[in-house]
């Protein structure tokens, strides 16, 4: 140190008492000065003078030695310069006040209102800058941490708790040693681990496991059994707060009693126990399987609970909903579908009073639609999607068909999750996870993402964290993680540490042992094992989270939030574990739970509101339902209900009918590789062969990305100019025995190369009653250079043209009317599409890793979707043409079935007027489309009240 | 939210409406639910534009930006001898050269900086959307969240610059092309949620339509259709149920898209205001054009842009066959739109808060698949003696060097940053830089925390992984 400047320094560490003396004057002075207040007791004037004289001499005095304190001492930071720059404008502000107070007194200044005010504001800046001081010295949390915070509360109480229980007991038992083991180890998680645990070894000290709190760290071993006094731990923990060696750190030291603890534990001889230690909260894995509560006027068990919550609450029940808006919320619910006018108006006049429940056990009959509803949900949790990352190189497979198939016989959930677990070929997809190509992070190897995606989708815990290193968050540890991993490895894994090996071996076994054991030889008789281990009645903890998931599904909020950390609080757990009891109770069956709670008027309850989102987040109190949007599928279904097809395609098909789709398209090639065609216009040409039977009928369906001209022996036979549309054409007329030639001008639009494909089918019907299929995508001929007009005639000389080039079908999925029979036009449920960029918009989640809450906030990119999109725009397009067609062109006709289409109700008067004054009286196509937009984009058809 | 304090937020929020401002007061964009870590200190920033040249498919540094010794077409050369097919070219810059075929580009070094010891990832057997997904994201896939692409981050903590033009702007690249899966999953915001999503244009001549009324749609029927919902909306019986934020959140985004769409700010997207000459200039095709509207959206208030020449397997970039005739064709495509970008920026004044990257996901070469000492399956089919002119060029995919071009932003000018050996292996043996200080100097530029992460279940996601990533302060001045 430089000669005189331990002067400075010893003046700067004065800084922390001479602040003191200007806080005490000048508030003194201001509390004096308000006495003042009215002309009253003005006798004090001349003591304020001086207690401001001499405040302001201390502030200008601390300004200087917290500056020589900050430049010896080396403070920087944030905190420091905001407390310097705070301090600073005490003092300025304060010799302004004096001024003023002397130009007051001399009467230069009419009254003392401006030295008031400067006074105030001098010690509103004090109190500012004291407040950021003490930050400083004892740490930001100081102020806050005497709030609320359970966890901390908890412990100290418990360590107190422990220190009086055991402090004179002579020789502590096994048990009580135990449990003062534990008690000292949950002080080392608090406020130990963050540097000392295995995740982050500073200074080669580990205090979370046993091994380490013995081995010691880089100066030695830290504890001497029995003798606190020459164990380095105890006397680093046990320093002056300002010791530069104090434990944990300088300025956050532990609590005497935490101290006292670990004095007690060291002197009684350091034992560790076997348990382990949960330092977070952590719900029980059983249920509680409440009683039904007796004294309440309510019949509905779900309505019981609640009746006594809200009583707990103080909450009076609210209104249910009316039949329009029940009718609208459990059809969207359920299958997913609005109800169509009749059947809305039907209920609504319906007088007999279990109607609601008649209703609800309908629309779960309604095995079709159910499915196809709640497969989207399913899809989520599974990670099921039928495209995505992984399925180039065969790393993913779909459950799709399992999925559906077990939501329509409704499975059992116990089964289900047997069979996603010990699975089948069909449902081993869920097991299987996602493999890109190449090497991967440790943490993401498919057997720890089984691990990861179990723990999330079943049992709502957080596997992800604990899979890098002990988790932060849970008391879950990398331990635990790779055990579980393990039931799904045929090898011996080894743990990684942040993708760091550690030559540690993983040992199989499951997150909750006491489920039961899952080790054993090969992989197929542990995953026997463990799906029946997990499906217990004694795991509550599963059942917990899937009815908590439905919960949410339909009150908007689950019961415990987030749904996938349900080690969380919930609002309350009678319900919760009751209905989880009544689920295992009736046999696993997921319509039961759902019916259970749908007929409660618990469900049935008007919405709530909030003012913002927060309030549904934290300190949650469930007074009903909240408002939800539409899902991207129903919000598609909704469209295709009621205006036009929204996706003319599926990608699976329930009804397993197999198409060979496959478009074709003129072979387009660059450096040698089949490439996008280029737009343009393509020749195509077909010769085939008709028997000598007669034909009775001859039908052939087209289907082309994005126009076609078809020619059958020179006649032009037909033109279309939408990929989406199927047309279905009767040909017999142009056909004969023998060679027949069908030729097609193929347009591909656009700006750049882009997929075009024809999709062709032809069935001829003959006399005898067969049936010859004419293949769709075979034999063609083409070629992108203008043809002679022979070209479309039997006799034209296609040698020179190329053999066309099979495109397949991943662009466009399987349009669901390419079909020869006549039947209805049929629905793409939006849960069968592929995901398209609308739905994406939408906020269908890319399922490449579990979602189990969507994303309902209104962004700018999916209003951009949904003003300019041009996909929603040629649907509407669409729909406009068939609502002329079907329902002629009176405004107030059309507004009026729109009205009750998508929203359950007439328009009023008032906006029947708005409607007509837009558009008048008769609608043409623009005015019926734009009127389809305008009520598709309103909040009242986005929204479940 | 974040304390991130620079000139251009500041003039973000001068030019916000105070409407749009109240109304951004009532809602809570869901990312916000996310905790953001607490920033320490307001940082300075050069850069609030990132415009992102993407060499898609894996461009070879020894064809391009990093030559060597320069061996000519002959039937039966030996394939080990092959290092550059194509001979030196000078550039502006003393001592540095370029292969031949980008003379436009050298001549705009002295504006910029070369790194030539850009180390990709080590992801073992290729497939280059994986790499891609590395480099966009800083994350090497599968994750077991969703990560969000450098243009997501940068949208999420900087917000629009121009509240009319959407903060992450991705130009070139189709999704019907193959591997188009593996595309989507990282032209994405990932956890931070839709709205931070990137803005699709691929083809660039059509950006316009993107920010226009539907098609077949005037302007008065687009505005008469908003007054009709309006109406609707606002006399809706429901106004009494549900919480106001939900509705007002939808509404004003609706509001946001219309004014955005009926904005004459727009024009911003319309590459027929440019005159015949420029046009014409950038106009190499649609890298190039996508060029020509990267310069109006940087000039314009563009926050992330990015320009790629388009992946499709074994196409562009990614020559697996014919290398030499088809790497000379990808120059003739990149170098006078890019050189041109640069000196308008230049000249405008706009390359000072604008940081231009140009970068590929790896390197190629004719031996070597991977880096040296690893055996990677599936390496294309490469003659020890070429006896056919379709097997001379780089095929093979090389991980262990390659080069990444930055200008503006306070980029040093005429910089050269590492180096690679300049014998086979051709690996980078100065400075090596890898992917995570590549993100860093970018958010450094534009005074983005490199501590920012958010909670996401329950742990903290960085900008970069473990926000252990350094930006190279030696690229900046």
């Amino acid at each position: 140190m430089e000669e005189g400047q331990w002067i400075l320094q010893l003046l700067g560490r004065l800084h922390p008492m001479v602040v003191h003396f200007p806080i005490g004057l000048l508030v003194v002075a201001l509390f004096f000065e308000s006495l003042t207040i009215g002309g009253k007791r003005n006798s004090l004037r001349e003591g304020i003078k001086w207690m401001l004289y001499a405040g302001v001499v201390f502030a200008i005095l601390s300004v200087i030695f917290g500056w020589f304190l900050k430049t010896q001492d080396d403070y920087s930071g944030l905190l420091v310069q905001n407390h310097q720059n705070f301090g600073i404008a005490t003092a300025v502000i304060s010799i302004f006040s004096l001024f003023l107070l002397e130009r007051s007194i001399k009467g230069k200044l009419k009254d003392f209102l401006l030295y008031r005010i400067s006074l105030a504001i001098t010690v509103l800046l004090l109190i500012i800058a004291g407040h950021l001081g003490s930050s400083l010295t004892h740490g930001e949390d100081f102020l806050t941490s005497v709030f609320l915070n359970e966890e901390s509360d908890y412990d100290n109480e418990k360590t107190a708790l422990l220190l009086s229980r055991f402090k004179d007991v002579d020789s502590l038992s096994i048990v009580q040693q135990d449990e003062l083991n534990l008690g000292v180890r949950a002080i080392f998680a608090h406020n130990c681990y963050q540097c000392h645990s295995e995740n982050k070894r500073k200074g080669e000290l580990t205090l979370d496991n046993k091994e380490g709190v013995y081995a010691g760290g880089e100066s030695g071993v830290v504890i001497v059994e029995g003798k606190p006094d020459k164990s380095e731990l105890f006397r680093r923990i046990s320093l002056s707060p300002n010791d530069d060696e104090v434990m944990p750190k300088k300025g956050k030291v532990l609590k005497p009693d935490e101290i006292a603890l670990v004095k007690l534990w060291i002197k009684n001889g350091a034992h560790w126990s076997d348990q382990a230690l949960k330092v977070f909260p952590e719900a029980d894995l059983a249920l509680t399987k409440p009683e039904l509560p007796k004294n309440t006027p309510e019949k509905h068990p779900v309505d019981q609970l609640i009746d006594v919550y809200f009583k707990k609450n103080e909450i009076s029940w609210p209104d249910t909903v009316d039949d329009h808006a029940f009718v609208r919320r459990v059809y969207l619910d359920v299958v997913g579908l609005l109800p169509n006018p009749d059947e809305v108006s039907e209920f609504v006049g319906n007088r007999n009073p279990n109607k609601r429940d008649e209703l609800i056990n309908q629309l779960l009959n309604d095995s079709t639609n159910y499915t196809q509803h709640w497969l989207t949900f399913w899809n989520d949790l599974l990670r099921n999607d039928y495209s995505g990352p992984g399925f180039i190189t065969g790393g993913r497979k779909q459950i799709t068909n399992w999925l559906y198939e077990s939501l329509e016989q409704n499975k059992p959930y116990d089964q289900m999750v047997k069979e996603l677990i010990n699975p089948s070929v069909e449902s081993e997809g869920f097991i299987k996870g996602i493999q890109w190509r190449g090497v991967v992070n440790a943490s993401q190897r498919t057997e720890m993402q089984a691990a990861q995606n179990i723990g999330q989708s079943l049992l709502g815990v957080n596997v992800k964290c604990a899979s890098c290193h002990n988790s932060f968050v849970s008391n879950l540890t990398l331990d635990q993680s790779y055990g579980f991993a393990a039931i799904f490895a045929d090898s011996v894994l080894e743990l990684n540490r942040c993708d760091k090996p550690i030559g540690k071996m993983a040992k199989v076994s499951f997150l909750y042992p006491e489920l039961g054991d899952v080790d054993a030889a090969t992989v197929m008789e542990r995953l026997a094992l463990l799906s029946e281990v997990i499906v217990k009645p004694e795991n509550g903890r599963m059942y917990r989270t899937l009815v908590n998931r439905i919960w949410q599904k339909f009150m908007g909020r689950g019961i415990v939030e987030p749904v996938d950390e349900m080690d969380n609080q919930p609002w309350d757990a009678n319900v919760l574990d009751w209905l989880a009891s009544d689920f295992i109770a009736s046999g696993y069956n997921l319509k039961h739970l759902m019916r259970q709670i749908l007929t409660s008027k618990t469900y049935q309850l008007s919405t709530v509101k909030y003012s913002n989102q927060v309030e549904i987040k934290s300190d949650y109190v469930f007074q009903g339902p909240i408002v939800r949007r539409l899902s991207a599928e129903q919000f598609s279904d909704a469209v295709s209900q009621t205006i036009a097809p929204m996706y003319p395609t599926v990608e699976y098909d329930p009804l397993g009918n197999i198409m060979k789709d496959k478009r074709f398209w003129h072979r387009e090639v660059k450096f040698d590789r089949t490439v996008l065609p280029e737009p343009g216009i393509r020749y195509f040409r077909q010769q085939i062969r008709i028997p000598q039977n007669t034909i009775k009928k001859a039908q052939v369906l087209i289907s082309v990305d994005h126009a076609y001209t078809l020619f059958i022996n020179g006649n032009e036979v037909a033109k279309g100019a939408n990929w989406r549309e199927v047309d279905k054409i009767e040909v017999s007329k142009y056909l004969f025995p023998g060679n027949n030639t069908i030729a097609i001008i193929g347009h591909n639009e656009g700006t750049i190369a882009n997929p075009a494909g024809i999709l062709f089918g032809m069935r001829l019907y003959l006399e005898n009653g067969k049936e010859i299929d004419i293949d769709s995508d075979k034999n063609w001929k083409s070629t992108d250079v203008l043809p002679d007009t022979e070209w479309v005639q039997i006799n034209f000389d296609d040698s020179d043209w190329k053999e066309t080039q099979n495109y397949g079908s991943a662009n466009w999925g399987k349009l669901v009317e390419f079909s020869f029979d006549d039947g209805e036009q049929q629905i793409a449920r939006a849960s069968l599409v592929k995901q398209h960029p609308f739905m994406k918009a939408l906020g269908r989640p890319s399922r490449e890793n579990v979602t189990t809450t969507r994303d309902e906030q209104a962004t700018l990119l999916q209003a951009l979707e949904l003003t300019n999109g041009e996909y929603f725009n040629t649907v509407l397009n669409e729909g406009a043409t068939q609502w002329l067609n079907t329902i002629g062109n009176k405004s107030e006709e059309i507004a009026e079935t729109l009205y009750l289409k998508l929203l359950g109700r007439k328009p009023t008067p008032k906006e029947m007027k708005i409607i007509i004054d837009a558009f008048g009286s008769t609608a043409d196509k623009e005015t019926v489309q734009d009127l389809f937009w305008s009520v598709l984009i309103l909040p009242e058809f986005q929204f479940i009240y | 939210m974040n304390a991130v304090d620079n000139k251009s937020r500041r003039e973000f929020i001068k030019k916000m409406t105070a409407a749009s401002l109240s109304a951004a007061a009532t809602t809570i964009p869901t990312a916000n639910f996310l905790s953001s870590c607490s920033r320490t200190e307001a940082l300075a920033s050069k850069a609030d534009t990132v415009i992102l040249l993407w060499m898609a498919g894996g461009m070879a540094h020894t064809e391009t930006f990093d030559p060597k010794a320069y061996v000519p077409y002959e039937k039966g050369v030996e394939s080990k001898r092959v290092l550059s097919t194509f001979p030196k070219s000078p550039t502006i810059v003393d001592g540095l050269h370029f292969s031949e075929g980008l003379e436009g580009i050298g001549s705009v070094m002295d504006k910029g900086a070369i790194i030539r010891s850009y180390k990709s990832a080590d992801l073992g057997h290729i497939l280059h959307t994986r790499h891609q997904y590395h480099w966009h994201t800083c994350y090497e896939p599968p994750q077991s969240v969703q990560a969000p692409h450098i243009g997501a981050w940068i949208a999420k903590e900087l917000g629009p610059l121009n509240d009319v033009i959407p903060p992450f702007i991705a130009m070139g690249q189709r999704f019907t092309v193959g591997e188009a899966e593996e595309l989507k999953a990282f032209h994405s915001a990932g956890f931070l949620g839709t709205e931070f999503g990137p803005f699709l244009i691929p083809d660039p001549s059509t950006g316009l339509d993107s920010v226009r009324p539907p098609k077949g749609m005037t302007m008065k029927r687009f505005e008469a259709r908003y007054k009709l919902y309006k109406e609707l909306a606002n006399n809706s019986r429901v106004l009494e149920n549900g919480s106001d934020y939900q509705r007002e959140s939808l509404m004003r985004s609706m509001e946001q898209s219309y004014r955005l769409l009926n904005s004459p700010e727009a024009k911003v997207f319309d590459l027929s205001e440019e005159s015949k000459e420029t046009y014409d200039t950038y106009n190499t095709g649609r890298f190039g054009l996508g060029c020509l509207l990267a310069k109006r959206l940087a000039m314009n208030g563009g926050r992330f842009i990015s320009v790629s020449t388009e992946y499709e397997p074994f196409l562009g970039w990614d020559t697996h066959e014919n290398g030499h005739l088809r790497a000379a064709k990808m120059k003739e495509l990149i170098d006078r739109p890019i050189a041109q970008l640069i000196k308008d920026l230049a000249e405008s004044g706009h390359l000072d808060h604008t940081l231009i990257i140009l970068a590929s996901e790896f390197s190629r070469d004719a031996i070597m698949e991977g880096r040296p000492g690893l055996k990677v399956k599936d390496q294309v089919n490469q003659p020890d003696v070429i006896e056919d002119e379709k097997f001379y060029g780089m095929h093979r995919h090389f991980t262990d060097g390659s080069s990444v071009l930055m200008w503006g932003g306070g980029i040093k000018k005429g910089l050269v940053y590492g180096k690679t050996a300049d014998e086979r292996p051709c690996s980078s043996i100065e400075n090596p830089v890898v992917i995570d200080q590549i993100h860093q100097s970018v958010y450094h530029a534009l005074g983005i925390d490199s501590q920012t992460n958010y909670t996401i279940e329950g742990r903290p996601f960085y900008t970069t992984p473990d926000g252990h990533g350094k930006p190279i302060l030696d690229l900046f001045t």
